[in-house]
């Protein structure tokens, strides 16, 4: 038995959520605050015994802050289990409660948190004419938590995630519309009071640590004493009583030391001196108090740890960061297996952030030996070096779209052979796709290594700060990465670029046509029409599926970034390309040519004689401001990062004004109207056309003119 | 630790019984210390349980004996918190209907039980408005496995009875409530609807014990036997009962023999039996055991063995005189025999009869106390909130009663919770104390019950008007209290509205008992009196097998003496068709050497 689905409706930072989870170890990825913590607070509401009371005590800012007004409103917390058994004796109660009865058996249990307006409030809304507004707000504003409900219930079937079906079962709010049925069976019925969930499981959370040591000094925290507490209790009478008996007398020793009395006495006559007979205690002593019940002489136990090899072991808070939080990770995972012991009919173990408690290079070998019997282990975490361990299967990705948190599985729907596929990939390339908010993907080391430069001089921004992941995909085959994007899996925007490799000299066969030329030309047909082909195939791939552009380069790269304009800063890399004087002179000429059959032929040449890779490094060393990025580019870039926020246009077009100091071309005045007017536009006080109009007056050719485009 | 009895305990057909490793079918007479065997074997299954996941289910015919019961294993010092008892309908609804309403279309949006009262109130109405001349006795009805069963045999009402029933369950599914009878017809349809319900509950019960099997019904048998059956050996089971007192044949109940039973479950059932009665003289014995339908050799060993007993046999007293006569019983056993009063007791075949009689002792014998039907002042529908509530709000703190009102308490707070009401902050004590802080100073029994609910909704913060089955029931009780009340006044009872009454309710028995001879059942006193011994009454006239029924019936009222019986069948009472009633033919047949008591009067 273990958790197959986890949904969250309207629960703090999640308006709708899905996660999926299989057997074994399950990762959730996700940037911080993408909700991770608010996932794993979820199933400890239900789950986690320690954490049940929390569930009495929903707050207003348990809800999700995207509902607006959560006032009638529901937090459904829906946890599915696959893999269960009505056979087996163990998970008997617990499917008594939970089990899903499906065509005469139950394969499935469903579990749900449901925090609900009280059956009255229901019942007042659902008298409401439709549209009756005014009633509505009526009785939503007399709303507070109190007319609140906290319901746990079980063999519920609907499924909370679909938009329609919490409409159908909480209301419509803007048509006034509210369920008559107050007891809707896809709900499920209430988990009957004879059993506890949280009791029929073993559930163990190890939250993100960041200050271990301050963890171990807690009477509470402090994992070493749980262990303790636990054992203590199991502890045999007879084993204790010598050492009870030991401390008895210990104690009766050491207050019978001579000067012990000489202090008690000391203290009474003081006390007298000071207070006088009438107002002094009775009586008074000196007593010695070394523990003797077990669970008190259990506590006094500690931890002492040698990390280096000169047989000093130290206290934890002598301990290095690392050695502290790899030991406490360690006692988290004993108390886990002392807990496992107890016969619960299943067994999770979810970790936050173990990145958080252990060094990068610990984390692969632990989670490769993580591997108890039974047991489901669920982990979040932000560190590419854990995901790549983990099977693309069992992966849920976390992200956030302003204030609301989505999550994917980026396996969804992909039969295995491809699934293989993308995780050889995933592993080899240790790409950070997964984190990516949008990604373009490209096939050379040449854009590779230009495109990042050529953003980031231009346009005076990095791709980081665009959140755009730039992948060369290498000899992969766009198709076998891009299917990740897809509205059952990650939706995220993805830009594929591409050469359409269109020939840019006559290539029509003439009878005098040398070896050489003939053999060039049929090569650049036969590349023609591969990219044709290459168009088709891509355009099918990507029909229908909106998460997914294509951009093409008309020829090829090099070819075109020349075209662009960039003849000038390819002439300055001739130098360190070529070492022949007579060869840098002939290609300065081709290259200023103006002829692309002739320039497009050098650059080419070029990249064939330095390596695509080296030339595309020596050109990345002259970007600058100036340099011009190919409009392919420019689409792929803000097709991919969308929207294009006011702060980073702003920022943009404030970074291209640096380039536009010829006073012959633009005024100071001018370039001081257009500053005003950016900072209007960044602070909202100016729509976007006004200011494209004057940017197409002030700085026209620019390429943020393009971009403005895209906005 | 395994639960061990004191020797001395229990005696060797008991210690057999319970010691058995395996399914048990206990027949056991009267007065042989059947309790005590289910109560000790309740005890040791509950001591062997290894796993928290597993439980020990006891099945009683009243709630009452539910109670005793459950109450004496806490007393034995075994922890009760893996052991559910109540009755039948009980069990259905807390294990089957409530878990797994959702597979039910009747239930799946969820349901009330319907008040007893509002049935009758519904059916009534439905029978005067029936072209047919119908009555809600006539629609009396239970089911079995093959579907609706009605009570009353009368084939020239059947069609009408069906179209008014027909009528009445559109009304309560309407309404979304269910009856008694829906309750087990309800709970077999999911046993057999949905396999996999058997299965859990047959691996999460160790030991389903059931009292009274007589009185069973096939439909109930069919629902234990499903999980039995399903529970491939897991759960075991223990019933007991005694076929020479099965008095609810009308109802359907009846004792399934033990091969039968055996056959059904799939199991192995050992035979097993109690011969040995403690209870009564060998005179009693020796006289009940004449009504035996399924022979049993009954040995009398209790310490009234060789008590001399006084049976008396009286036909030829006229209704008129009943009362005289059995005033003058009454006072020749307490005041000649010695026998005090709250070991006496009145029983008759009918409610009618009974109440009026009841209330006419009452006035005559002013001295003594009297608990009899209709003797409550208020409404005792067991399955009423407000009656659950009034039993915590007519008995004060005792730490004698600790024990017992915290599980009063604990039934009410799932009341609520099943009314929709949310308790989940409040305790079992949190009630109790809510419950004992109240104080109300008036009078009138009623102004303070309801004063006290009042008090309690709004400590509780609860709006009655937002819950309608609370808000039901609490009519219904009121207006029940009040009918009930009048009629005690009517019939000349003094003081009956007074908070005093209400609380003797709660009391413990104090005063001569009053009874149906189905009432009766299970208990004991020193002396019985019995009248309305007539062909038609025992058995009531609608009963096939009259002379197996009217056996039955005078062994159940026969064995519950320890020293004295009297049996009285009056003459002057005319049927409904103008036809004078003669004796019970079973009993007229016997031949005894009875007493014959000179005396006052």
């Amino acid at each position: 038995m273990h958790i197959s689905r986890v949904q969250l409706v309207n629960y703090r930072n999640f308006e709708r959520a899905s996660f999926h989870f299989n057997k074994g170890i399950n990762t959730v990825i996700g940037e911080n605050g993408s909700g991770k913590t608010n996932l794993f607070r979820a199933m400890r509401l239900m789950l986690d015994d320690d954490f049940l009371r929390w569930a009495y005590r929903m707050e207003e800012s348990d809800f999700h802050r995207g509902i607006g007004n959560w006032r009638g409103h529901w937090i459904i917390i829906n946890i599915e289990f696959g893999e269960v058994s009505q056979d087996e004796a163990v998970q008997a109660l617990f499917l008594h409660g939970t089990g899903v009865i499906e065509d005469e058996a139950i394969a499935r249990g469903t579990y749900n948190l449901i925090f609900r307006p009280n059956a009255a409030i229901r019942t007042r809304l659902a008298q409401l004419d439709q549209d009756d507004h005014a009633g509505l707000a009526a009785i939503l504003n007399a709303v507070t938590l109190d007319d609140y409900e906290t319901v746990f219930t079980g063999k519920s079937t609907a499924d909370f995630s679909d938009p329609a079906v919490y409409q159908e079962l909480v209301g419509n709010f803007e048509t006034v519309q509210f369920p008559a049925e107050l007891h809707p069976a896809t709900l499920g019925g209430r988990v009957p009071g004879i059993m506890s969930v949280s009791k029929e499981v073993c559930f163990t959370f190890i939250q993100a640590l960041r200050d271990v040591v301050s963890e171990f000094q807690g009477q509470r925290t402090n994992p070493l004493l749980t262990l303790l507490r636990s054992k203590s209790g199991d502890l045999d009478p007879a084993v204790l009583a010598p050492i009870t008996d030991r401390v008895n007398q210990l104690n009766s020793e050491i207050e019978a030391i001579p000067d012990v009395g000489e202090i008690r006495a000391d203290i009474r006559q003081t006390i007298r001196d000071a207070a006088g007979e009438t107002y002094s205690p009775a009586s008074l002593a000196v007593r010695s108090a070394v523990p003797g019940e077990a669970d008190r002489l259990f506590q006094s136990l500690k931890l002492f740890v040698g990390e280096t090899d000169d047989e000093y072991e130290g206290a934890i808070n002598e301990l290095s960061l690392g050695g502290a939080n790899l030991i406490f990770l360690s006692l988290k995972l004993l108390e886990f297996k002392y807990q496992k012991a107890k016969q619960a009919c299943a067994n999770f173990l979810v970790i936050e952030e173990p990145e958080a408690h252990i060094h990068t290079h610990i984390q692969k070998t632990l989670f490769d030996r993580l591997n108890y019997p039974d047991t489901q282990v669920i982990y979040s975490t932000h560190s590419t070096q854990i995901s790549e361990v983990s099977n693309i299967e069992n992966v849920n990705i976390l992200g956030r779209s302003g204030s609301r948190c989505e999550a994917f599985q980026p396996s969804a729907g992909l039969e295995a052979p491809k699934i293989r596929s993308i995780q050889r990939y995933l592993d080899a390339v240790r790409s950070n796709l997964l984190f990516a908010k949008s990604v373009i993907l490209v096939e050379g080391d040449a854009e590779e290594i230009l495109v990042p430069v050529l953003v980031k001089e231009v346009l005076g921004v990095s791709l980081d700060e665009l959140g755009i992941s730039l992948i060369n995909i290498r000899s992969t085959g766009f198709e076998n990465v891009a299917v990740l994007f897809h509205d059952d899996r990650i939706r995220r925007r993805c830009a594929i670029v591409t050469d359409l490799d269109a020939t840019f000299f006559n290539t029509d066969p003439h009878p005098d046509d040398p070896d050489t030329l003939k053999s060039a030309k049929e090569k650049a047909l036969g590349s023609q029409a591969a990219g044709v082909a290459r168009r088709t195939r891509l355009t099918a791939f990507k029909d229908g599926n909106d998460w997914i552009s294509v951009h093409y380069a008309p020829r090829t790269f090099e070819v075109d970034f020349v075209a662009a304009g960039n003849v000038e800063l390819t002439v300055s890399v001739l130098n360190s390309v070529y070492s022949d004087a007579a060869t840098i002179v002939a290609a300065t000429e081709e290259l200023r040519s103006g002829d692309v059959a002739i320039y497009g032929k050098r650059i080419l040449a070029m990249a064939s004689y330095a390596k695509k890779g080296w030339l595309a490094i020596q050109v990345a060393k002259v970007v600058t401001g100036t340099t011009r990025i190919p409009s392919y580019l420019v689409e792929a870039i803000f097709t991919a990062h969308k929207p294009l926020s006011r702060r980073v246009l702003a920022n943009m077009i404030e970074h291209r004004l640096k380039f536009h100091t010829d006073p012959a071309v633009i005024s100071e005045a001018q370039v001081l109207a257009l500053r005003t007017q950016v900072e209007a536009f960044r602070v909202g006080d100016l729509e976007i056309e006004p200011l494209r109009e004057a940017i197409i007056v002030a700085m026209a050719g620019d390429v943020i003119i393009d971009v403005l485009g895209y906005a | 630790m395994v639960f061990v009895w004191e020797d001395g305990d229990l005696n060797e057909e008991q210690v057999d019984a319970i010691e058995h490793d395996g399914s048990v079918y206990l027949a056991a007479c009267p007065g042989s210390g059947k309790t005590r065997a289910l109560t000790d074997k309740i005890a040791l299954e509950l001591s062997k349980l290894e796993s928290k996941r597993h439980w020990v289910i006891a099945i009683t015919y009243t709630h009452r004996a539910a109670e005793e019961i459950s109450e004496r294993i806490e007393r034995l010092g075994v922890g009760t918190d893996q052991l559910w008892i109540g009755t039948i309908h009980s069990f259905c609804l807390d294990w089957i209907l409530r878990p797994y309403s959702v597979y039910h279309e009747k239930l799946q949006n969820g349901f009330r039980v319907v008040d007893q009262h509002e049935t009758e109130a519904v059916l009534d109405q439905l029978c005067h408005q029936s072209p047919y001349q119908v009555r809600a006795l006539d629609c009396r009805y239970y089911y079995s496995t093959a579907g609706c069963q009605l009570e009353n045999a009368n084939p020239n009402r059947r069609l009408a009875a069906l179209s008014v029933l027909n009528g009445y369950w559109h009304h309560l599914e309407e309404n979304r409530l269910i009856d008694f009878e829906m309750i087990l017809g309800c709970a077999y349809d999911l046993i057999v609807a949905q396999p996999s319900i058997p299965i859990l509950l047959g691996k999460l019960f160790r030991y389903i014990l059931i009292d009274e099997y007589q009185d069973t019904k096939e439909i109930q048998y069919a629902i234990v036997a499903a999980i039995l059956s399903a529970s491939a050996g897991n759960t075991e089971t223990f019933i007991v009962g005694d076929p020479n007192q099965a008095i609810y044949g009308s109802l359907g109940g009846f004792a399934m023999g033990r091969l039968d039973f055996a056959a059904l479950a799939g199991i192995a059932l050992a035979d097993k039996s109690l011969l040995s009665n403690y209870r009564s003289s060998d005179r009693i014995v020796d006289y009940f055991s004449n009504y035996c339908v399924v022979p049993a050799v009954i040995e009398a060993v209790g310490p009234d063995k060789e008590y001399p007993s006084v049976v008396s046999f009286n036909q030829e007293i006229n209704q008129q005189e009943l009362d005289d006569e059995i005033v003058r019983l009454i006072r020749y056993n307490i005041e000649t025999l010695g026998i005090p009063p709250h070991e006496i007791c009145v029983v008759g075949p009918q409610w009618i009869q009974l109440a009026a009689v009841t209330r006419r002792l009452v006035a005559a014998l002013p001295e003594y106390s009297f608990d009899g039907p209709g003797m409550a002042p208020f409404s005792r529908d067991q399955d009423n909130i407000w009656f659950r509530i009034s039993r915590l709000a007519l008995t004060r703190p005792d730490p004698q009663l600790f024990v017992r009102r915290t599980r009063w308490a604990k039934e009410i707070l799932d009341h609520l919770r099943s009314a929709g009401v949310d308790v989940s902050k409040i305790s079992p004590r949190d009630l109790l104390r809510h419950c004992n802080s109240i104080e109300i100073a008036v009078e009138d029994g009623l102004e303070y019950l309801e004063l006290f609910f009042a008090e309690l909704l709004f400590v509780l913060d609860i709006e009655i008007d937002l819950f309608p089955p609370l808000q039901e029931h609490h009519v219904a009780f009121f207006e029940r209290s009040r009918v009930q009340i009048q009629r005690l006044e009517n019939a000349g009872v003094q003081g009956v509205s007074s908070i005093a009454m209400f609380r003797r309710v709660f009391a413990t028995r104090a005063g001569i008992t009053v009874s149906t001879i189905h009432g009766v059942k299970g208990a004991e006193f020193d002396t019985v009196i019995a009248f309305a011994l007539l062909e038609g009454m025992v058995p009531h006239f609608s009963e096939p097998n009259a002379a197996e029924s009217a056996s039955k019936l005078l062994y159940v009222v026969a064995s519950r003496p320890r020293k004295n019986l009297h049996l009285i069948a009056e003459t002057g009472r005319i049927s409904g068709i103008g036809v004078p009633y003669e004796t019970t033919q079973v009993l007229a047949e016997h031949g005894f050497a009875y007493d014959l008591i000179d005396g006052p009067g």
